[in-house]
């Protein structure tokens, strides 16, 4: 009887690659679900301020006339601390962690007045929570060491042909 | 938002722990066994000093083997950090929202992607191959220039660093922000992985202010440097220290091949820098080469395809190359149409430059410069094509060896097939304005540099083993990771070429939800893609010190078919002046194989299949205990983690009579499990398909598993279903498994006693 398989040689362990990789794809994100609370501040939107100069060159003469203003002075907390990270952000982005009550104006772009100058500010990405499934952790993790035994399905056959080869031998 | 630099950071030092444990482990393991006592101080200061001379060593080596073997570790290097890249922007491309990073850190990972693949991964390789082996195989003593191939390669580590160092700089900002306030790490803070796209287009990397950029600069014009030391070194050697013998006639391919990309890139690399450097005075001092007022934008597209399109053919010649040299070798027959050959890749080297205005279609190019350049696209597929029918017809009527550079070989001529002919269409003015944003062109091009690219290197890597290490690789393994790789490859760029055809733009981290079962399978491909990578380099690694010895001067059998070239003649020379081997002779008969024995009665003795379930009754009760009890692993998690229902346990004692209890019903499961059905395996396994009692336990398990999982199913929807489909299978395959490996080991034990 030929001790090589087909099946067990490069079917099995194919297959596991394809469990292993669909079980990276799931388990990955699924865990990271589960933790993106307490490592990361998700929800919390990406917001861009451009200095003076450039909102000046931005709108030259022709500034909409629907573009609303707004003042340093009334934005929230957090939204003027996120004001001034992204003034002094070396690409000018900055993420607003907390109340976001003008969050509505900023999100299709307005200008913030801050100590007498114009500044163009406008949400970039709204960075939302990444949403998945309870069991797709569980089940990803599970995938990942199923293939596992897949690919390496060719060894143990090799050692379970062993054992059959000396039951066999009477 | 994860972090990036750290989950990337992490996972590069894993790996590379992994690949140290590895190395190390092998190396270990190959060595004579103890006998006995522990380390003493002399030992490990003998160590220490053995790894200073080797480090000394490789350092400062000027042999072009050693260089060689430097460049392709370094590339290898290269590609695991890219490709990480790569790994965590297809995780994001999971869901439609840009959920897992940042839409700018998307815009990170594609652009240093690109960067490290392109510049630091593919051309370092083949310039690692081409010093190993272009001097073997034109005969020569070494490169023309030994020192300044040694300088050529050590202006690339740095080069590397500085492209890279937004990312080594976000992990020390990260590491130091626990320890120091903001305002002192200040620069540490400010740095970041470049996110304007590889192609650095003005005005958007002329005007942002992200320093890593003049460092990225800096770093691209380092590399094109060493490319040009590198390319002139080729030149030189394959022009003046050819062996006697060795003439343009008869110059191997690969030789050609690489003789011709480092004159492409001789005339490509300077470009580049100039570009490079025009982009650092626009940025830093206030000149205005591509400044959208006083210069332009598009001057920067021209400069950068000028050198961008014949890259191309750099990168991918040398795989033409290897290609022409290998694929004889698999079919018993020389390479057709040698010359043709050689002028079509004379032909790619001229033609390349004049096709760079096809990746501006979209820009304000005049129309009619425009149609010149799509009918030069259009006619590059020419040559192109004259190397798919040479090889194809080199592979026709030939003896195939079904081995691992043969397949990928047979791979990389299939994906790069396709990879050409949608560049075809791409070249055409309307297609490409309707398809240059989507993913069909990263489809179109990938099928290249993840096709017969990497195919190529890694089919060199096997076929020159032997005399890189004087051993084999896990030939097995090596077949089944090159399957990998193609199907792998096929998978992911097949389905961005769907998707771009339906119009969803490229380089964007948020997509519609309609693509995004599309983008889970390419991204599943992608995952498939980076293990069939692991895999190589954990056969490399592992059977340097472990694979089995070449026992012959021809391990491939070339000298049969008249094939026996000059690297091989060298490697011959070396064996017999090493190791007194007596060269090869080739073998005139072809191999005959063993017939098929007959299959064997599986419980190994004669009788009715009732005396058979009599004598080995007893250890079916502990078999099935065995099995009952792994099955009950995985029974248990399914009911933990909520998609098993423990209540339909209780329909089991419901029908025997006993009450609607669960713990009855559980009770009967495991008596049933233990008792019944391994009592009824050995009764019917005969009857089964399967060659072997635990293929039949499988075959047996996944008939019960169907049963089981229809009358334990209770209403489970969506990915609670296909969680207790699974565990239910896996569970009873457990159980097969259990059931037949424990009958036969009792077996085994029996027979050893009896003898």
């Amino acid at each position: 009887m030929s001790d090589e398989s087909i099946l067990f040689t490069y079917i099995a362990p194919f297959v596991g690659v394809l469990v292993v990789a669909v079980g990276i794809g799931a388990a990955v994100p699924g865990g990271y679900a589960i933790i993106q609370e307490d490592i990361t501040t998700c929800d919390s939107p990406t917001v861009a301020v451009e200095g003076p100069e450039e909102t000046t060159e931005r709108f030259n003469e022709s500034r909409p006339r629907t573009l609303p203003t707004l003042y340093y002075e009334n934005l929230s907390e957090a939204e003027q601390t996120a004001f001034d990270e992204a003034l002094a952000d070396p690409i000018g982005e900055a993420r607003v962690t907390g109340d976001f009550p003008n969050g509505d104006t900023i999100r299709n772009g307005s200008i913030i007045v801050y100590e007498g100058e114009e500044h163009y500010a406008t949400v970039v990405a709204e960075n939302p929570c990444f949403v998945a499934p309870e069991l797709q952790f569980p089940l990803g993790v599970f995938a990942i060491i199923f293939g596992v035994i897949g690919i390496l399905s060719p060894p143990i056959y090799r050692k379970l042909v062993e054992l059959e080869e000396r039951a066999n031998v009477e | 938002m994860m972090n990036r630099a750290v989950i990337e950071g992490s996972a590069l030092a894993v790996l590379a722990l992994s690949i140290l444990t590895i190395w190390f482990r092998a190396r270990y393991k190959a060595r004579p066994a103890s006998d006995g006592g522990y380390l003493t101080r002399e030992e490990l200061q003998f160590e220490l000093g053995r790894l200073q001379d080797e480090a000394l060593r490789w350092l400062t080596t000027t042999n072009h083997r050693e260089i060689g073997i430097l460049y392709i570790a370094f590339g290898t290097i290269a590609a695991l950090w890219g490709g990480m890249d790569a790994m965590m922007l297809r995780t994001e491309l999971l869901t439609p929202p840009a959920d897992i990073w940042t839409p700018e850190t998307y815009n990170a990972l594609f652009t240093t992607h690109g960067l490290t693949m392109l510049i630091f991964f593919v051309l370092p390789v083949f310039f690692g191959i081409g010093n190993y082996f272009l001097p073997l195989l034109i005969g020569a003593d070494d490169m023309a220039f030994p020192r300044v191939n040694a300088i050529g390669f050590w202006l690339l580590p740095p080069a590397l660093l500085m492209a890279r160092f937004g990312l080594i700089v976000q992990i020390g900002g990260q590491v130091l922000s626990i320890f120091l306030p903001d305002d002192q790490i200040m620069f540490f803070l400010s740095l970041r992985e470049v996110s304007v796209g590889w192609t650095l287009y003005a005005p958007l990397s002329v005007v942002q202010p992200n320093p890593q950029i003049d460092l990225l600069l800096l770093g691209l014009h380092l590399s094109g440097i060493a490319t040009t030391v590198g390319a002139i070194n080729f030149i030189a050697t394959v022009i003046y220290e050819r062996a006697d013998g060795v003439t343009w006639g008869n110059l191997d391919i690969f030789s050609w091949n690489m003789l011709v990309t480092s004159s492409i890139a001789l005339f490509a690399f300077p470009l580049l820098g100039s570009a490079l450097v025009m982009l650092l005075l626009d940025r830093n001092l206030g000149t205005t080469f591509f400044a959208t007022e006083g210069g332009g934008p598009v001057l920067w597209q021209h400069l950068f395809w000028f050198w961008g399109h014949p890259e191309v053919y750099i990168l991918f010649l040398p795989a033409t190359g290897l290609m022409s040299l290998i694929l004889p070798k698999f079919v018993g027959r020389k390479l057709f149409g040698y010359q043709f050959i050689v002028y079509s890749t004379l032909g790619l080297a001229v033609m390349s430059f004049g096709v760079w205005a096809h990746h501006m279609f979209t820009s304000g190019v005049d129309p009619r410069l425009k149609a010149s350049f799509m009918a030069i696209s259009i006619a590059i597929a020419v040559p192109s094509a004259i190397k798919v029918f040479n090889w194809l017809t080199t592979m026709w009527d030939g003896d195939i060896k079904l081995s691992a550079p043969f397949i990928l070989c047979a791979g990389g001529i299939g994906t790069f097939i396709i990879g050409g002919v949608t560049g075809v269409f791409l070249a055409v003015i309307p297609i490409d304005i309707l398809y240059h944003g989507t993913y069909y062109v990263v489809g179109h091009f990938h099928l290249i540099v993840v096709g017969i690219i990497p195919m190529l290197m890694i089919a060199s890597s096997y076929y020159w083993y032997p005399i890189l290490t004087g051993r084999w690789y896990d030939r097995r393994l090596a077949k089944f990771q090159s399957g990998l790789l193609i199907v792998g490859a096929f998978v992911t760029f097949m389905i961005l070429l769907v998707i771009g055809g339906m119009g969803l733009p490229r380089r964007q981290a948020i997509y519609p939800p309609e693509y995004q079962l599309a983008q889970q399978m390419a991204t599943v491909g992608s995952y498939v893609i980076g293990l069939s990578a692991v895999m190589w380099l954990y056969n490399m690694l592992v059977s340097y010190w472990r694979g089995d010895v070449v026992q012959s001067t021809d391990p491939w059998n070339l000298k049969a078919t008249n094939q026996f070239t000059r690297e091989w003649q060298w490697f011959e020379e070396r064996m017999v002046e090493k190791y007194d081997m007596e060269p090869a002779q080739p073998e005139t008969t072809r191999r005959s194989y063993a017939p098929e024995l007959e299959p064997m009665g599986l419980l190994g003795g004669v009788g009715s299949v009732a005396q058979n379930v009599y004598r080995n009754a007893s250890m079916a009760a502990v078999a099935g205990f065995i099995g009952t009890f792994l099955m009950t692993g995985g029974i248990g998690t399914a009911i933990v983690i909520g998609v098993l229902d423990p209540a339909s346990f209780a329909e089991i004692s419901e029908l025997v009579g006993l009450g609607t209890s669960a713990i009855i019903g559980a009770a009967l499961f495991l008596a049933g499990g233990t008792i019944i059905w391994p009592l009824l395996f050995l009764s019917f396994q005969e009857f089964l398909p399967g060659r072997r009692m635990f293929e039949t336990g499988l075959v047996f398990a996944t008939l019960v598993a169907t049963g089981f999982s229809v009358a334990f199913y209770t209403d489970q929807q969506g990915l609670a279903f296909v969680g207790y489909l699974t565990f239910v299978f896996v569970a009873h395959w457990a159980y097969g498994l259990g059931l037949a490996v424990t009958f036969q080991f009792l077996r085994s034990r029996r027979t050893d006693m009896g003898a």
